[in-house]
């Protein structure tokens, strides 16, 4: 019943608020008015300034942020009237605007403020954002933040900071893996300029793969997710490449405890193009080298990042930019053994202003996984290997129908293409070639979204979004006996699909829905809505990703994801703007999440579906935040009180249970300090409930093993309470007008070395020595249960140097 | 994959263990049944106990009165079986053996409550031959004395198999030395010649080769069971549970541990004495 209501109530507000825009007389009225248009700079690189406020200093209210190309949109006041354009961090711009000055755009060139040096700056928006926006579990988070907290290994690193915000858990000690708000790591859309990253992890998930001093920044949807974007039901990470600037070739990098990086840009050929091209190598198998031990002396172990973005400027109206980003990581072992992964994710877009309010991008990209494990042996030899890919074209409009109304529409065309499991045995190996079948899939969405002031203080954002999937060939489909695929039950039959034939349909729709009603200037309160649907997934059964996880898409036997969100909360400014408070509450819904049947092994199989078991699942939690903003110190408080369940029938005896991720309480502090020009520190704490895990209740002896008893239900206990310090301080050189420019940065992490456990093994200890293996020659005189703690990182001090030029 | 990824943390961040004591709930006592049910005499047996606190270390408490017999189902025959005090186990009567392509029943009561598992004893691979040959080290390889097995698997289902390695009358039995293999790499392996890659023999070694084709139900229980020998209770591992047992009370209710393994017995053997003659 609740259902039906929530659904005609969505109906209305979708179909009603466009309607309600093109009826309503003073917005009709506003859209017939003169508009000031322009766009805001940063004068020392002559790059788009997005998110400066833009006011008349007559109505300070009423202003308009620039866009992500800093462009502005105001209504017109009597003239002249004074135009002011702030940015935080930068001199203020004012401007007398006369009646001619609306015959061209404006131009504005903001200049960084002498006093920004005396402030850490932590974020790239206007000051009132957390109360008037309409985000609901958003973070934007600046690149600038991110390197200011003390990192792992002094490798400055995106996912693992935006495991700091409220709502993000991981999956264990050191791991870049996200479980956003009760969702598993595959249920986040981890985008490069718009185009999907399917592995964004380095070193079995212990870095990411981005490059901080190659990003711009970071938009991280946990909430309300905005319909243009869709595809996975937990969060949305979008991540922009950085556009090299116009006027002169500048240079950063660093070296670092275990990386090195060069950022290098500049213009191209002349004013209007830019590039930026970007690289990070590892030089662990420079160490191991180093080494008289020819057993770890002849091994490789290494990662790097390669990325660049090319900008072209067609005239006033247009522009180009061609990015790609290509990431390798391998670990080979004595030139015998071989394995190694990669991501090659290239995008094209195309910005137009079609006009003051119309603005048009296509996006165009193709993002490739692949990984490769050879093994050279004459007896056992092999190559293995496997590689997916999407292919996609997005096409956007965003229309400002007045200056408080904005509508956006688009399409979204993805192509998914799984090659087969490859396993090629060495000649004379005495293994067979294993293939399984390619599995293919189209979706095709189309999105709407309006967002208007129904009154002065309340504004509600509306939008749709249509997935259409289809599973099609070239690919086989199986048939199994009784309809329902097991180990257990025979094959029949099996279906064969020609290339685009259709195998399996889906669609679905996805309404977004948020209000905001603001009660005081500096207070509001915030309401959202959102469904996703999801067709592709990763099929395991381990908490932490791995280069040969295999993604299935959503077909005959497996359907797709559906995960509907209710959020609330309260925003509140205080001392203008200086802090914000926060407070989100959430529940989440997630309908047909797969696990893996005890003992499936899916990596070689063509009958994955199987191997599968399908659920639900529930979150709910409580998010509060207290953030400083300005000053010399900055930073973040946050504390959340969430649950997960799932209930997987095969699992836990039918019953719900906690996924490994689900952690109640998380406490975080973020915090920066510049003492003066010269000195800065940086400091996190880190307290978590322990990972929900399985310990054994018993133990009994079968086949002359001793094995630890399990009760049968799934991670119903814990780990140790979780909490860890890191602390970090950089000094920097005083300018002095030089070039060269450069900082060290010395980074603890784990400050007061605490023993976090990242893996218990139950097991027999031999001789009283945890690491004792019986052979011939290691005889064994004594042997009893034991339990072995494996930890990692305890008091890990790293320096880096950073450089710009 | 999960040994790579250990090797790849202790190699670059210095992982660290050691021994603590977790206090871990308790369960009660739970039966333990372990059958073996060959065409070969001597081997067949079964072993009932009771599960006990992770930490006793004290042996199984072994259960010396319970019912055990096994039927089977093509003919009806029952073959009893009788407690043996120095073995431990119950052994069938008159050292009876099962025959190939009849259907098993094992029925172990316990306390008047009864647990059932049945089983198939499926037709054995060939075995031809079983060589050795002396290798030089090299990376994975200690140096040693490698044992190469010929045979033939004719068979195009319910293709399971277990090999026991026997060096001078010891069972190998560390988990490492579980030796599992199935037709998921075909089943041409033996034509070829299946060298036993991580068994560095030395001369003068007696070795016997044991080959048991087993059920689908108790190769899914043996492989588990060697999953979980391996499963360290960390991110990379699937959360632990016990193996799926083919074994069932009867009444539907209440829990048992343990397999029931009804396979053929086909073995080979070797000593390894380097011959000198040229």
């Amino acid at each position: 019943m609740k259902a039906i209501f929530l659904m005609r109530f969505l109906l209305i507000l979708i179909f009603t608020v466009p309607l309600f825009t093109l009826i309503n007389p003073n917005l009709s009225k506003a859209q017939e008015s003169s508009f000031v248009v322009g766009q805001v700079f940063e004068v020392a690189t002559n790059n788009p300034l997005p998110g400066a406020n833009v006011y008349w200093e007559s109505q300070p209210q009423k202003g308009v942020v620039t866009d992500l190309e800093g462009n502005f949109s105001l209504q017109k006041v009597d003239l002249p009237s004074k135009l002011i354009v702030s940015y935080i961090g930068f001199e203020e711009s004012i401007r007398v605007i006369n009646q001619k000055d609306l015959s061209k755009p404006l131009r504005f060139f903001l200049q960084e403020s002498q006093m920004a040096l005396e402030e850490v700056i932590i974020r790239d928006r206007r000051p009132d954002e957390n109360v008037k926006s309409m985000d609901m579990g958003k973070s934007v988070v600046a690149i600038e933040t991110i390197k200011n907290i003390p990192a792992l290994f002094g490798e400055v690193d995106l996912l693992r900071s935006l495991q700091l915000l409220p709502g993000v858990q991981t999956a264990g000690e050191g791991t870049t893996g996200l479980f956003v708000r009760g969702g598993s790591a595959d249920q986040n859309l981890i985008q490069i300029d718009g185009a999907p990253v399917y592995n964004p992890s380095h070193f079995f998930g212990f870095f990411s793969v981005f490059n901080p001093d190659a990003l711009s920044g970071v938009e991280f949807y946990k909430g309300n997710i905005p319909s243009n974007f869709g595809g996975r039901i937990s969060s949305v990470i979008d991540i922009s490449l950085k556009e090299g600037n116009y006027e002169k070739v500048r240079g950063e990098g660093g070296i670092g405890t275990i990386s090195s990086r060069l950022t290098v840009d500049g213009p191209l050929f002349s004013e209007n193009s830019s590039f930026v091209i970007s690289g990070r190598r590892t030089y662990a198998d420079m160490f191991l080298r180093l080494s008289s031990d020819p057993e770890i002396n002849s091994n490789d172990l290494y990662f790097y990042d390669l990325s660049g973005k090319f900008t072209f400027k067609l005239g006033e109206k247009d522009k180009l930019s061609v990015s790609s980003y290509y990431g390798s990581d391998f670990l080979g072992l004595s030139s015998q053994f071989g394995l190694g992964w990669n991501n090659w994710v290239t995008s094209i877009t195309w910005n137009r202003n079609i006009s003051e309010r119309l603005f048009f991008d296509l996006n165009a990209y193709h993002s490739a996984y692949q990984y490769n494990v050879n093994f050279d042996d004459p007896d056992n030899g092999f190559k293995w290997g496997n590689r997916l890919s999407e292919s996609g074209v997005k096409a956007e409009w965003n229309f400002n129908v007045s200056e408080n109304t904005l509508i956006n529409w688009g399409v979204h065309s993805q192509l998914y293409n799984f090659a087969p499991i490859s396993l090629d045995p060495a000649p004379g190996s005495a293994i067979e070639p294993i293939a399984t079948n390619p599995r293919n899939g189209m979706q095709n969405n189309v999105f709407i979204g309006a967002a208007t002031d129904v009154t002065d203080r309340f504004r509600v954002d509306a939008g749709l979004r249509w997935a259409i999937f289809q599973l099609h060939g070239r690919g086989v489909d199986y048939i199994y006996e009784g309809g329902i695929p097991s180990p257990d039950v025979a094959i029949t039959d099996s279906l064969v699909f020609s290339s685009f034939q259709k195998i399996k349909g889906f669609n679905g729709f996805e309404p977004r829905l948020s209000f905001r009603y603001l009660i005081q200037d500096d207070l509001s309160i915030k309401a959202s809505y959102n469904r996703n649907f999801q067709y592709l997934q990763v099929a395991s059964s381990s908490s932490a990703g791995l280069p040969i996880d295999r993604w299935i898409l959503a077909g005959t036997y497996v359907p797709p994801i559906r995960g509907d969100q209710v959020s609330v909360g309260m925003f509140k400014n205080l001392e203008g703007n200086k802090w914000e408070v926060s407070g989100e509450l959430y529940y989440k819904d997630i309908k047909n999440i797969i696990d893996l049947r005890q003992g499936a092994n899916i990596l070689f199989t063509d009958n994955v579906e199987s191997e599968i078991l399908t659920g639900d699942g529930y979150a709910y939690g409580l998010e509060l935040l207290l953030r400083k903003n300005t000053g010399k110190t900055t930073g973040w408080l946050s504390y959340t009180y969430s649950r997960t369940w799932r209930q997987i029938d095969g699992i836990s005896f039918d019953q719900w249970y906690n996924p490994r991720f689900d952690r109640p309480h998380d406490l975080t502090l973020v915090l920066n300090h510049e003492f003066n020009k010269r000195w800065s520190a940086g400091l996190t704490f880190v307290y978590t409930t322990g990972q929900a895990v399985t310990f054994p209740v018993g133990t009994y002896e079968v086949d002359n093993q001793r094995l630890p008893l399990y009760s049968g239900l799934r991670n119903d206990d814990r780990f140790p309470d979780y909490h860890r310090m890191d602390a970090s301080v950089t000094w920097k050189n005083v300018d002095k007008g030089r070039k060269w420019k450069g900082s060290w940065n010395f980074s603890i992490y784990n400050l007061y070395g605490r023993k976090n456990p990242f893996a218990y093994q139950f097991t027999e200890i031999f001789n009283d020595q945890i690491n004792f293996t019986p052979s011939q020659t290691n005889i064994v005189e004594s042997r009893r249960p034991g339990v072995v703690m494996t930890y990692l990182f305890t008091f890990l001090p790293s320096v880096t140097y950073n450089f710009n030029f | 994959m999960k040994n790579i990824i250990y090797i790849f943390i202790a190699l670059i961040f210095f992982s660290c263990q050691e021994e603590v004591v977790l206090e871990l709930k308790e369960s009660g006592q739970i039966p333990v049944i372990e059958g073996v049910w060959t065409n070969s005499a001597g081997l067949n047996q079964v072993h009932v106990s009771y599960s006990r606190d992770y930490y006793s270390e004290e042996p199984n408490k072994v259960i010396n009165d319970a019912e055990v017999f096994i039927l089977n189902l093509n003919n009806g025959q029952r073959i009893s079986f009788q407690f043996n005090e120095q073995l431990l186990s119950y052994l069938p009567a008159n050292n009876r053996t099962g025959r190939l392509g009849e259907i098993y029943e094992l029925h172990v009561i316990i306390e008047d409550k009864e647990y059932i598992a049945q089983g198939t004893m499926l037709e054995p691979p060939t075995l031809d031959s079983l060589t050795f040959e002396y290798k030089e080290e090299r990376v994975f390889r200690e140096e040693g004395y490698y044992l190469t097995l010929y045979g033939k698997i004719p068979f195009v289902e319910q293709n399971n198999y277990r090999m026991k390695i026997v060096r001078n009358d010891t069972l190998l039995n560390r988990r490492s030395d579980y030796l599992l293999f199935d037709d998921t790499f075909g089943t041409s392996i033996l034509d070829r010649g299946f060298e036993l890659g991580g068994f560095p023999f030395n001369e003068g070694d007696r070795v016997r080769l044991e080959l048991y084709r087993l059920n689908d139900d108790a190769y899914q229980y043996m492989s588990q069971l060697v999953n979980l020998l391996f499963n360290d209770g960390g991110l990379f591992s699937p959360p632990p549970q016990n193996p799926v047992s083919n074994i069932k009370p009867a009444d539907g209710s209440g829990q048992v541990l343990g397999y029931f393994m009804v396979s053929p017995f086909v073995s080979a053997n070797v000593n390894i004495i380097e011959d000198d003659s040229d």
